[in-house]
Formats: structure tokens, sequence, C-alpha cells
């Protein structure tokens, strides 16, 4: 397949002087689902708003299917008309995302934009809704929803414009368990249906899932290492390094154990364990 | 949720852009204005992240510096000779040196605000329609003299040395305000000023109050950005301004419905972490021996600067 996004030797800093990202480069492929993890902070989220053309990075390249993004290319009207309706970034912080007075309205803006007709428009509103299970929400203004329903709404907006590449910003934060595996569920059958999926996520246990190629972050906002998920997650080495999992000692009875630890993927015991008598 | 997915979202969304026709968008100028907004908050009024550095203003006492913006602005307003504020300039720009500001970056923001707030108001005053006196630069010359309202226009009208000396006193003084204001905003974090107000005995809840009002400032910049690029990365051409102005309109409400839920939130994060009324702020610490030569330093140049 070919790459669909291309980041070429991207830095970034905020106010000139707070770096974000520091020399990055990758390719992701049509059709893929592409993870970029990393501790908070690391410049995950930056790395999406480049790859969106809504910052643009002082040095470095950025390519949309071999056509370079930068301020000057998204004046022309064709080639913004082109990106955006292409390229779907739902936020991390779904209250931001949400700017219209209700939630059909949210879903409506993109395909209005798009230059589609009210009807045209309202159907592909109700069959999204109607996936979403969120048909009951329409008449509600975002403000009044669960932080669920956000993420689904927020989801929802993009859809309706039908991109062919998602840019997901840690699309599990803060969600319950329910609408977690809705969420991923709702992510392999996009992919299935041929949209490529960048997502920005701290969440081992997502990427263990969606058995996707990852992107691994430093802290130092340069990237570590890419691979795919069983490369990344068997690497104990680096995920340690880049602040993904940590050393955690507790007890048993009078026996203390330390051990690699992640909230989200790892809990496990070595075979021979260290062990110090208490 | 299987077999529920859209037939139009299996098909090809859109076409390959065609290079060959290019019509270049014009961004409408509240687009514009949005966008900077915040940018304008977090760099130019709050000068995020230039406060840190280990120069020698980074490294005194907030009281200090305080003490020192006060009792030298009083001292820029009570000259009343160009030597002076020249010698006041001078002292300040050491000053800037010595904390290791960008000395570029730093005097293009004061030289141009002094420009459009200073030397663009008091410019007409140069003329001797206002300040009578020597004429140096004779620009139009009249049939006769006139009498306007209070003011006597003479037959040659032209900038007088009088006034040039007064357009350089306010401007030098106001270059000079400024320069005073910023060295401390620059190497102080905003906090630590406010908290150094408590030596003039200020409230300390108003003093609490400054200072979670400027945290909001950061967390409304933060919003509009996010809300900015949410909005740009769903937009697919140019947005005519009466649609901009209605969207700007409604995020205003937004973010005032916003801003009642936030500040209900902190205060109730405020009284489970036990505030009762009476607000108690952190002791601000000891002054060092560097803070109190500095001090006696600031107070010696004072007392010659007004001796002069």
């Amino acid at each position: 397949m070919a790459d669909i996004i291309q980041i070429d030797d991207v830095s970034y800093a905020y106010h000139d002087n707070i770096p974000a990202l520091s020399r990055v480069s990758m390719s992701i492929s049509e059709g893929e689902i592409f993870a970029v993890i990393g501790s908070n902070g690391c410049g995950k989220s930056t790395l999406l708003h480049i790859m969106n053309g809504l910052i643009y990075p002082p040095s470095g390249r950025v390519y949309f299917q071999g056509k370079k993004v930068s301020e000057d290319a998204l004046r022309d009207r064709a080639f913004l008309k082109f990106f955006r309706s292409s390229v779907g970034h739902v936020f991390q912080d779904s209250d931001v995302h949400l700017f219209c007075p209700t939630v059909f309205d949210e879903l409506m803006f993109g395909p209005l934009q798009l230059g589609l007709s009210q009807e045209e428009a309202s159907g592909r509103v109700r069959e999204i809704m109607a996936m979403l299970e969120i048909s009951h929400l329409k008449d509600r203004p975002p403000y009044m929803l669960s932080g669920g329903e956000k993420k689904r709404v927020a989801i929802g907006s993009i859809l309706t414009m039908n991109p062919r590449l998602l840019l997901l910003d840690e699309p599990m934060n803060g969600l319950d368990p329910r609408t977690k595996s809705f969420l991923i569920e709702l992510m392999i059958l996009l992919n299935n249906a041929g949209k490529t999926l960048v997502i920005a996520t701290h969440d081992l246990a997502l990427i263990s899932e969606l058995r996707c190629r990852v992107a691994v972050l430093s802290e130092d906002h340069r990237v570590e290492k890419i691979g795919t998920a069983d490369e990344i997650l068997q690497d104990e080495d680096l995920l340690l390094r880049v602040n993904l999992i940590h050393e955690h000692v507790h007890y048993h009875g009078n026996n203390a154990h330390i051990h690699i630890h992640s909230h989200y993927l790892f809990h496990r015991h070595d075979e021979k364990p260290d062990v110090v008598d208490s | 949720m299987k077999n529920k997915i859209p037939g139009f979202l299996l098909c090809t969304p859109v076409q390959a852009h065609d290079a060959q026709e290019r019509v270049t968008l014009r961004s409408s100028y509240i687009e514009k204005g949005i966008g900077h907004l915040s940018e304008m908050i977090t760099t130019g009024y709050l000068n995020v992240g230039q406060e840190s550095g280990k120069g020698f203003f980074q490294k005194l006492d907030p009281r200090v510096k305080v003490i020192f913006l006060i009792f030298f602005v009083v001292i820029v307003s009570l000259k009343r000779h160009i030597f002076p504020e020249v010698a006041i300039a001078l002292f300040v720009f050491l000053l800037v040196a010595l904390s290791r500001i960008n000395l570029a970056q730093f005097y293009k923001k004061i030289v141009g605000l002094t420009f459009v707030f200073g030397f663009l108001v008091v410019f007409p005053s140069a003329f001797n329609i206002v300040t009578p006196g020597q004429l140096v630069l004779p620009v139009i010359t009249l049939s006769q003299p006139y009498e306007f309202i209070i003011y006597h226009i003479p037959e040659e009208i032209g900038i007088t040395r009088q006034g040039i000396d007064g357009v350089m006193m306010l401007c030098l003084r106001m270059m000079n305000s400024l320069a005073i204001s910023l060295l401390v905003i620059y190497t102080t974090p905003f906090h630590r000023i406010i908290r150094a107000l408590q030596v003039f005995r200020v409230p300390p809840a108003l003093l609490l109050v400054i200072t979670l009002s400027y945290k909001y400032i950061f967390i409304f910049a933060k919003t509009i950005e996010d809300m900015y690029f949410a909005r740009k990365s769903r937009l697919v051409g140019m947005v005519k301004d009466s649609e901009a102005r209605i969207w700007v309109a409604g995020r205003i409400a937004h973010m005032f419905r916003k801003a009642m839920s936030r500040y209900e939130e902190v205060f109730r994060a405020m009284v489970a972490r036990g505030f009762a009324e009476e607000v108690r702020l952190s002791n601000i610490g000891k002054l060092t021996a560097v803070d109190l030569l500095s001090g006696g330093f600031f107070l010696l140049v004072g007392i010659f600067l007004l001796w002069m």
C-alpha cells in the first residue's frame, strides 16, 4: 500500500522555547492502523496537529498522499477541500471538539462544509447516529452529555465527512470499560471499511488489542522506535525508558516483590522474583 | 454494532487533488483573529517561559523587585530633564543585559509600544501651535495668524525646540517605565510578583482572586486555541465574515457557560481542601544577603538619580 501520510524530519517547539517534537520521521500506509505512543507531554498531540495541518513545523516536511502539506498549500481552495475532507481529527478534549448548539448540528457541520445537500447530509447523520447508538441524543446540547456520549458524538462528527484518514487523540481517555470496548470494535470496523487510523495514546492495552504498527516517542520528543505491537510490547527496556511502564514494589505477607508494572498491560512476576525479607 | 456501518463510509471519499488549477483562499479577519488571540495572550501578555533563566534579576527575591519597580517608576516620573532619564535608561539596559534577556526582542517590544502609544500621541505637541518656542523646523507658512478656540495658530507653523524636548522627555519616560516593568515581569513568575505584594499589605483574598484570574486566562487562551483548531480541521473553504461572527458569538456564550461551571468546580475543590472564607497564603521566605545587598544598591542608585 502507498503511504497516505509521511512525516520527514519534523521538529516543533511551542513559543520557540518549549520543545514538543525533535526530528521526527515516519510513514503511514493507506489502510493501516498506526499508533503513536509515549508518556504525557512527549508530543503525540502536537504530531497529530501537524499531520492535520493545524500547526506548521518550522523545520521538516509533511506529505499527504505525496502532496506537501504547508500553510501555503492549504491556501489553495481545491487542496484544502481535498485535504480537510480526507483527514478527520478527533480531539483529546471532546468539549473543545464539539462547538455546535446540538448533537444533530454537530454531525451536520462537516458534510455541509463539504458542500453536500441538506438531504444527503442529514441522511449521513441519521446513519452515523444509528451506528454509534446516539440517535436519542439528537437534540441535546453537547455540554449536557456524559464523557462517553461526547466521545461518540465527536467521532460521529468526523465520520459524517467520510475521511480516508482518522486522527484519534487519546480516544480512550476517561471512558468506562463498555464505551472503550465499543470504540475498539468501531476502530476495527472502520479499518476493515478501508479507513486509515492514526491513534495517539499511552494505553498499551489498546495497541495490544489493535495489533497495529507503533511509533514510540521518547520524553525528549524523538522517535525511539517504530515496530509492530508485539515488537514494542515485548521490548520492556524500551517501555521502561520512555516511561510507559515502571518498576513496582509490593508485598505478599512478609515478602517484598519487585517487578515491572503497567496499569494497562503488565502485572507480571518474573519466574525468579527478587525477594526481600522485610 | 456489526453490519451497521453505513454504505457511504465504504465508498472512496474524494478524488485525488488536481494540482493544475489553483484558487488561493483569503482567510477572514475574524478567523485570523481567533487564531492569533491565544498566541498573543500566551506569548505577548503572559510571557510564557521567559521568566526562567539564571540571570542577575531572576535570582532576586520578588519583594526586592517589586519595591525596585515602584521606586524607579516614581523616579522616572519625578525627573524633569533628559539627562537623568538617559542615565536611568542606561542603568536599566545594564540590568537587562545582566539578566541575560534577549536584548533585541526586549527593546523591539519597548520601542514599538513607545512609538505607537508615546511618540504618535505626543508628536503634535512638538508644533508651535501647542508648544510655543524657538522654531527649528518650519513646515507651513500661512498668510496671517489665526485664533482657533483656545489655540493661537501663528503665521509660520513648525516644530519648536521646546516641543522636541517635551516629546523626547515623554517618550523617554514611557520607555524607561516600560523597560523597568518588563524587566520585572520577564524575570519573575507572575504568582511570585503577586505574592510579593503581601509586603504592601494587599489583602490575601485579593491576591488569591488575581492569581486565580491569571490562571484562568491561560485556560481561556488554551480553550480558544483548541476550539479554533477543532473548527479549522472541519472547514474546507473560506468562511464569510458574517458566519464567523455568528460562530464567535456562540463561542462567547459557550465560554461564559463553561467559566460558570468551572468556577463552581474550582470553589468546591478549594472547599474540599479546607478553604473556609479566610485566605491563608504560604510564607514567602526570608531575604538572602544577595537580596539585601541588591536592594541597598538599588536604593543608592535611586537616591543618586534623584539628586541628579
